[in-house]
């Protein structure tokens, strides 16, 4: 029996007494591409932090496996050390603490003692350079005083250094202009083709269709009122860019 | 300070500029004492051992290089060789006429005295004032000329149980750059009482690095006189009480004259029973136009039964001025720490980092990287 996924059965789950999942059923495949399509408020970045382990997020009912193992039960830190990474819509800043510091320590707690620091280093340069990032970032404290563009690509540039086997990307495209966009896409393609992300299975949190031309899902889930309502090919994130999340809601409202 | 320069033109170690300093140790308002809702330090409750002053002796080391014409010397020598030199700096800023620096002058028994002549740089050199006995006071004169350059860094050794008073002053002539630094880092059980004053001259920028960790009690006062144009003051602090101590600190800058610059940046932080208080006065004349004063202070409780309050106290009657206060106060934040953590990193490990991060701004005001090594390596003990 193979468990190799990530999977989300019937789960709810609750922010401040208000429930926002209802029932979610989803499953990311190692080295595939989900993409979970909704409008603000739909309850995706609701999934996106319950899944990484939140205080304020409160399952109620449902599981969410990893490789077989209950995610559910671990804290935020175990989570990500089974290889589930989070890339943040809003990333809080650390001030005080480096970012080559700070993406060490992750590197380190993740696959202790994996890397010497001089190859760490270059690595870090290597995928600082796909990214289009200029390299005195590396000494700044993270996220502090960055620019929304520069905390997305932040996220990527960790989740490129530490090559998760779930990557969940919470919004990594809104707010990047065109040239940051191919830059993100550029970066997840390398990893991909990476000895050390081409396992990885993403999950892929958006609203608008632009970054799927970048990186093209396998899998398109809509999500409306916490719930996903239609899953389908690459071919469903052309109809929203075209349609909008209107008709689909008129769709599956009238079945309802 | 005429009354003060007079009191020590005489001698600073005789007889009766000890009576006088200690007189006026009894009259001074006791500046740690602030009425009020915020914790104090009782001074009858400090049972300073008088007696112990009496007997204690400090000695004086200098450890680093010292270019031709810099002078470093203990006050003695200084009293005697150098006396219009000493005299120009020695009870020369607000520090003398401050409670603890009263007692200082009272208890004095030796001292250092550094001078950096006119364009000489002097690029670093530690003072180490080590306690023979179980009271001293340790009392440290700079005086810098025109264009001089200099880093000073003061060591207090102590054996446990120790009380230490503190008196550090530093007057500078024009265009002079001075940095201070210590990071004071005593046994559990002693106590420190310090006041440190500065009067920098036209167009010098004068900075303090400041770092209290030890010590039961370590309250302490500086004050920064901006008596000249073109003057940029720095004043960088931080405190950490845990376990049971406790740390009052006050900074002030006054802004005598305008087109001037200050920067306060001060960040407290509190775990264990730790207590402390922190007062940030700025206060700018009337006629110090175009001063440009800023004060941040920040606090971070680490723990349920830790406490600190931060008083500002801006007091500003000029009119064309830029005065920034900023402050923050709180516990970790929960947000920062979910990051953290989702990167694999232990809650433990996590809250660690977000606490050496919290000081890192005035760490990296320390001179030298292993000023800064070091003083990390002591908060991250002190976090445990």
């Amino acid at each position: 029996m193979s468990h190799s996924a990530l999977i989300v059965a019937d789960l709810y789950a609750e922010v401040e007494g208000k429930r926002i999942l209802k029932g979610i059923d989803l499953r990311v495949e190692p080295g595939k591409v989900s993409a979970l399509m909704g409008p603000n408020g739909s309850g995706k970045s609701t999934l996106a932090y319950t899944l990484a382990g939140h205080p304020k997020y409160i399952v109620e009912s449902g599981t969410a496996t990893l490789d077989g193992i209950d995610l559910l039960a671990l804290s935020p830190d175990k989570r990500a050390r089974l290889g589930l990474y989070l890339s943040f819509q809003y990333p809080a800043a650390i001030p005080g603490v480096k970012v080559a510091n700070f993406i060490y320590a992750a590197r380190q707690a993740l696959r202790p003692g994996d890397l010497p620091p001089a190859k760490f280093r270059a690595l870090l340069m290597d995928r600082l350079q796909v990214l289009d990032m200029d390299p005195s970032l590396l000494g700044r404290y993270v996220n502090d005083g960055f620019s929304g563009g520069e905390k997305k690509r932040l996220e990527v540039l960790q989740l490129a250094m530490l090559a998760p086997k779930y990557a969940i990307l919470d919004e990594t495209d809104s707010g990047l202009d065109v040239d940051a966009l191919r830059a993100v896409g550029d970066s997840i393609t390398a990893l991909r083709a990476d000895d050390e992300g081409r396992q990885t299975g993403f999950l892929i949190i958006t609203h608008y269709p632009r970054i799927l031309e970048h990186i093209r899902p396998d899998v398109v889930h809509i999500m409306l009122d916490g719930r996903i309502v239609k899953t389908g090919g690459a071919d469903l994130a052309d109809r929203i860019e075209r349609e909008g999340y209107d008709t689909i809601r008129e769709e599956t409202t009238s079945v309802a | 300070m005429p009354s003060t320069l007079a009191s020590v033109a005489d001698s600073m170690l005789s007889e009766t500029a000890r009576t006088n300093a200690l007189a006026e140790f009894r009259r001074a308002p006791g500046e740690h004492e602030r009425p009020g809702r915020y914790w104090k330090i009782d001074l009858d409750g400090l049972e300073i051992p008088f007696e112990a002053l009496v007997q204690g002796s400090v000695e004086i080391s200098f450890s680093g290089e010292l270019p031709d014409g810099v002078i470093a010397c203990d006050l003695a020598t200084a009293e005697r060789e150098h006396g219009e030199l000493l005299r120009q700096v020695f009870g020369c800023t607000e520090a003398a006429s401050r409670k603890f620096g009263t007692l200082a002058r009272a208890y004095l028994t030796g001292g250092a005295f550094i001078y950096i002549p006119d364009g000489v740089e002097l690029p670093h050199l530690t003072v180490t004032h080590r306690l023979v006995g179980h009271a001293g006071v340790a009392s440290t004169s700079v005086l810098a000329g025109n264009g001089a350059r200099g880093t000073i860094v003061e060591r207090i050794e102590a054996p446990a149980g120790a009380f230490v008073c503190q008196t550090s002053e530093i007057v500078t002539g024009e265009r002079a750059e001075i940095t201070s630094a210590a990071i004071q880092q005593l046994p559990l059980d002693a106590r420190i009482l310090a006041s440190r004053g500065a009067r920098p001259g036209r167009s010098s920028r004068i900075a303090f690095a400041l770092a209290d960790l030890g010590a039961s009690l370590a309250a302490g006062s500086l004050d920064v006189t901006i008596a000249q144009p073109g003057v940029e003051s720095r004043v960088s602090a931080l405190f950490f009480p845990t376990s049971t101590q406790h740390v009052d600190l006050v900074t002030r800058v006054h802004h005598d004259v305008g087109d001037a610059v200050s920067r306060t940046l001060v960040k407290g932080a509190a775990a264990g029973a730790g207590q402390a208080r922190y007062v940030g006065s700025i206060r700018i004349a009337a006629h110090a136009q175009r001063s440009d004063a800023s004060l941040r202070d920040d606090t971070l409780l680490l723990s349920e039964h830790a406490h600190i309050d931060s008083i500002p106290a801006l007091e500003i009657a000029a009119n064309d001025v830029k005065a920034y206060h900023g402050a923050t106060v709180g516990a970790i934040d929960e947000d920062e720490r979910f990051y953290i953590e989702t990167r694999g990193i232990s809650r433990t490990q996590a809250e660690r980092m977000i606490a050496l991060g919290f000081f890192e701004s005035v760490v990296d005001c320390f001179p030298t990287e292993t000023l800064r090594e070091q003083l990390r390596e002591a908060l991250a003990a002190k976090i445990g």
